[in-house]
């Protein structure tokens, strides 16, 4: 059976205080004429990657880290598995100070890149997963067993055998998950483990990331920019753009603000926008097609009014990005409406 | 603001326009004499790559005919002249990147232009080639010129300028066998995926088996006389022993340029051969 | 309770045996290309065989060069061969690969391992196609033992042997420190082509350099970047039966040097890698 980790349950098991990240950008014009003047000139200009972040992570706790491109997830998740060094502040992950990248740290947590892949591409999994055992110095029998339940688990038993590159992208994503829980870390840190993958295989992972974090009270912290693996996984999501950390709490909160408006977009018949046709202010216009956001409820009676009194061609439903989103949310927050 | 003579050069006031833009010309040219340097330094580096492993075959050579003056009809100083005349050969023969690239728009499927329009691959690779050997050659000049004038007393310059039109000749046909031959062989790629390693393979007996390595004299007779029938020897040996006066007499060297011809009309026909059916193959598949 | 954090670090046991694993991975790979590995065998004999017809053509010309008679140059041969044959083997795919994985942040993912990086990075892929060449050298440097003039005693071996390591060590140093490098430097000159310079220095006795006008190459070669010395002086101490203690004492310290040297760039380069990445 797998072993349980929530032993020490009352300390946390990450720490993060303070933690920045900033680099030197050389500051250039694109073309050869760009590179020679920043050549000349010498400017650079500071980027704030990271800038204070402050959280704590108990053991068993599966978080997830959202924000849009660019805002310092990755790299925040790089810091704690040691990759990088911050310019300031500190952390502990699992008792150790992870850019120092002690032999014992790095046995014990585990980081999954989704779109870097560490198996070896012209061999079959499992040769991958037996030179992993050899790294990890894993005793035989543990390995054996552990695999078997990973295995099951991911549903992969007939793929073992299949050279990595004949895989398609869903299943290799599971091989290299695989291959990262082999040596059962405790810290299991994701970044964008789904992106890329159709819908059944990004339910497959969760799923597994779920079962695993059961079975084992592991800690997880996976970042990505879709709601619908952080509404899949975490019970506790941690906000952050350009950099700062804007939210650190219970999902069902940023569900409902995130989550509370959707967008419509509807085609007419013609050139124009029907005449008469009642629109909220914040609506879009361009010839005949129109954008709006109407809230989560109401949008069922918005479109079947809408589709009874004019002549609609074309509507889709779909998700706000998720910078308008979190944009509007945290405009809202600071305009005071809602808590 | 006190006036003094700090204040009219306007070294006081650190926003002033005359102190900003001595500054500014200051670090364009620091900036720029680090750049030239780098620059130096890394041309230096790149002539040094190049220029070493013909100081390192110099001495072996000297230190080879340290105890005797003549192996097989050469002297120390005809091997050196031997090998820097084989450098010309090859810089008229050698064709880099054209059978694989020729693989390479195979697999890549870029030939499709050449079925539908009229327009030939043999014609464009062969136009393209003239150009950019004309422009390596020209450029390559200054170079050559400095090392061939460092080794002037090495060469022994014959009289008759017939042998110069034949050495031109000579220069020339091997420049159009080298592209038939590389092209032969880059229409192989119709009919296997990955020759890359081949083509190296080939490549690197030809360096021997053109003489480009060693004098094709110096080895034992037989396997000479072998490599001599081969159309390789006209990529780089024979054009070097022509004016070096190695390639017999005036009848055996129109000989060989007969000889030389009949190779370039075989691998231009090979080359256009595998053209058509390649073509006919490739179009085959409905791409 | 998990995996191992309890375990002790790898002992060098630990790491031979590791060796032995990634030899094995890497072989199962190159069997899955096996029409590719033929092709690179098969090239490998073909510049075998030219330097061998280059080595008859020369000795059928002369008896001697620069000292070297006719099995000593052979012997110096199978020297070089073998040597270039552990470089080729052991760490030369290594360092091509290094620079694409710093390109491609799959860097990245070797760092996370429990395990010295510069031990990964330099034994991950053992090139089993120039295998055949650690052999061939081996039987040529056999043949040419036999028919020397002079005897070869114990502590010739012995100087052989360690000489002959330290060489290796040097090369390694060198491709090291060209790797580490170019993390942080911009270098026109790829690392084969600076590779293809250090083995140019290495391929012939470095006597041939005896002549006035080169003493720069020489004295350069010698004592700043010490290519000269790799194959030449553990051929010297069994060919040419010269064991001269300044030079072999030279080349020992300069292997240790070198290695001290090229870890500690590397270590450097490696920590520049990680403030610079995102």
């Amino acid at each position: 059976m797998l072993g349980d980790f929530s032993m020490n349950a009352d300390t946390p098991i990450i720490k993060v205080r303070e933690l920045s990240r900033h680099y030197r950008v050389a500051e250039k014009s694109p073309g050869l004429f760009g590179s020679l003047k920043a050549l000349w000139s010498g400017k650079t200009r500071n980027v704030i990657a990271v800038d204070r972040v402050s959280f704590s992570i108990e053991p068993g706790e599966i978080v997830g880290f959202l924000g849009p491109n660019g805002a310092g997830k990755t790299t925040t998740l790089k810091m704690l598995s040691g990759l990088i060094y911050p310019t300031s502040g500190s952390a502990e992950v699992l008792g150790y100070v992870p850019w120092e990248r002690a032999d014992p740290f790095r046995r014990q947590f585990a980081l999954v890149m989704g779109q870097k892949n560490q198996l070896w591409w012209d061999l079959p999994a499992s040769d991958s997963f037996d030179l992993h055992r050899e790294i990890y110095s894993l005793p035989a029998d543990r390995f054996s067993q552990v695999l078997g339940e990973l295995v099951e688990m991911f549903n992969v038993k007939k793929l073992l055998h299949q050279p990595v590159r004949e895989l398609s992208l869903g299943e290799r994503m599971k091989m290299e998950l695989i291959a990262c829980l082999l040596h059962e870390p405790k810290v299991l840190l994701l970044d964008e483990p789904t992106i890329g993958l159709d819908v059944v295989a990004q339910q497959t992972i969760q799923r597994c990331l779920r079962e695993y974090n059961q079975k084992k009270r592991a800690t997880i912290l996976l970042t990505s920019h879709y709601m619908r693996d952080v509404e899949a996984l975490c019970q506790r999501v941690l906000v952050i753009t350009n950099g700062k950390l804007m939210h650190d709490g219970a999902l069902g909160t940023i569900i409902q603000r995130l989550g509370a408006f959707k967008q419509v977009r509807l085609q007419f018949a013609g050139d124009q926008i029907p005449v008469g046709l009642k629109l909220p202010q914040n609506a879009m216009v361009q010839g005949s097609v129109v954008d709006l956001s109407v809230c989560r409820e109401g949008v069922s009676d918005t479109i079947s009014r809408i589709l009874e009194q004019y002549p609609v061609t074309d509507l889709t439903v779909s998700d706000p990005p998720l910078e308008e989103v979190v944009a509007r949310y945290f405009q809202e927050s600071t305009e005071g409406v809602g808590g | 603001m006190s006036a003094g003579p700090t204040s009219l050069l306007g070294l006081s006031n650190p926003s002033s326009p005359w102190l900003l833009s001595l500054v500014k010309y200051f670090n364009i040219f620091k900036v720029s004499l680090i750049e030239r340097l780098t620059y130096r330094a890394d041309f230096l580096l790149g002539t040094f790559l190049r220029m070493l492993p013909l100081v390192t075959t110099l001495l072996l050579w000297r230190a080879v005919y340290a105890t005797k003056d003549e192996i097989s009809g050469y002297t120390f100083r005809q091997v050196v002249a031997y090998l820097l005349l084989v450098h010309v050969s090859r810089m008229f023969s050698s064709m880099p990147g054209l059978a694989s690239g020729i693989a390479r728009d195979v697999r890549d499927g870029n030939l499709k232009r050449y079925l539908i329009q009229p327009l030939d691959l043999m014609a464009y690779l062969l136009a393209y080639r003239v150009a950019h050997k004309v422009a390596y050659i020209v450029t390559s000049l200054p170079l050559y010129s400095v090392i061939f004038w460092l080794f002037w007393g090495f060469f022994e310059w014959p009289d008759a300028p017939r042998l110069y039109v034949a050495y031109f000749a000579a220069l020339v046909m091997s420049f159009l066998l080298g592209f038939a031959f590389e092209a032969s062989l880059g229409m192989l790629g119709f009919w296997f995926l990955e020759i890359s390693s081949f083509l190296y393979l080939v490549n690197t007996v030809n360096f021997f088996v053109s003489g480009h390595f060693l004098p094709l004299d110096l080895l034992d007779p037989w396997v000479a006389g072998v490599l001599k029938v081969l159309p390789m020897q006209y990529m780089a040996y024979f054009p070097a022993a022509l004016i070096m006066g190695k390639a017999g007499d005036w009848e055996s060297i129109v000989l060989g340029l007969g000889i030389e011809a009949i190779w370039c009309l075989v691998f231009f026909s090979v080359a256009r051969l595998g053209y058509l059916a390649g073509l006919r193959r490739y179009s085959g598949y409905g791409g | 309770m998990g995996a191992d954090a309890m375990q002790p670090g790898r002992s060098f046991i630990g790491y031979l045996r590791l060796l032995g694993v990634f030899a094995r991975f890497s072989l199962t790979r190159e069997m899955a290309f096996r029409g590719n590995f033929v092709m690179k065998v098969l090239l490998e004999l073909v510049w075998l065989m030219i330097l061998l017809v280059f080595y008859q053509t020369l000795f059928r010309g002369v008896d001697s060069i620069s000292g070297w008679d006719r099995y000593s140059f052979l012997f110096f041969l199978g020297c070089y061969y073998t040597l270039e044959g552990v470089v080729e083997t052991l760490f030369l795919e290594n360092f091509v690969e290094f620079s694409d994985l710093v390109r491609s942040g799959n860097l990245d993912l070797h760092l996370l391992k429990p395990i010295d990086e510069q031990f990964l990075l330099s034994f991950r892929l053992v090139d089993w196609s120039t295998v055949p060449k650690l052999f061939i050298g081996a039987g040529m440097m056999v043949i040419s033992v036999l028919q020397l003039g002079h005897p070869v005693g114990a502590l010739n071996i012995v100087c052989f042997l360690g000489t002959f390591i330290a060489g290796v060590s040097m090369a390694y140093s060198f491709l090291l420190i060209l790797s580490s490098t170019a993390i942080w430097m911009v270098r026109n000159q790829s690392l084969m082509e600076l590779w293809w310079l250090f083995s140019t220095l290495m391929r012939y006795p470095r006597d041939i350099y005896n002549v006035t006008w080169a003493w720069p190459i020489r004295i350069v070669f010698s004592f700043v970047l010490p290519a000269l010395l790799v194959v030449s002086v553990p051929a010297e101490v069994i060919g040419r039966a010269t064991m001269n203690p300044w030079w072999i004492c030279w080349m020992g310290i300069s292997a240790l040097l070198s290695f001290v040297l090229s870890r500690w760039i590397f270590i450097r380069s490696i920590a520049c890698y990680r403030s610079a990445s995102s």
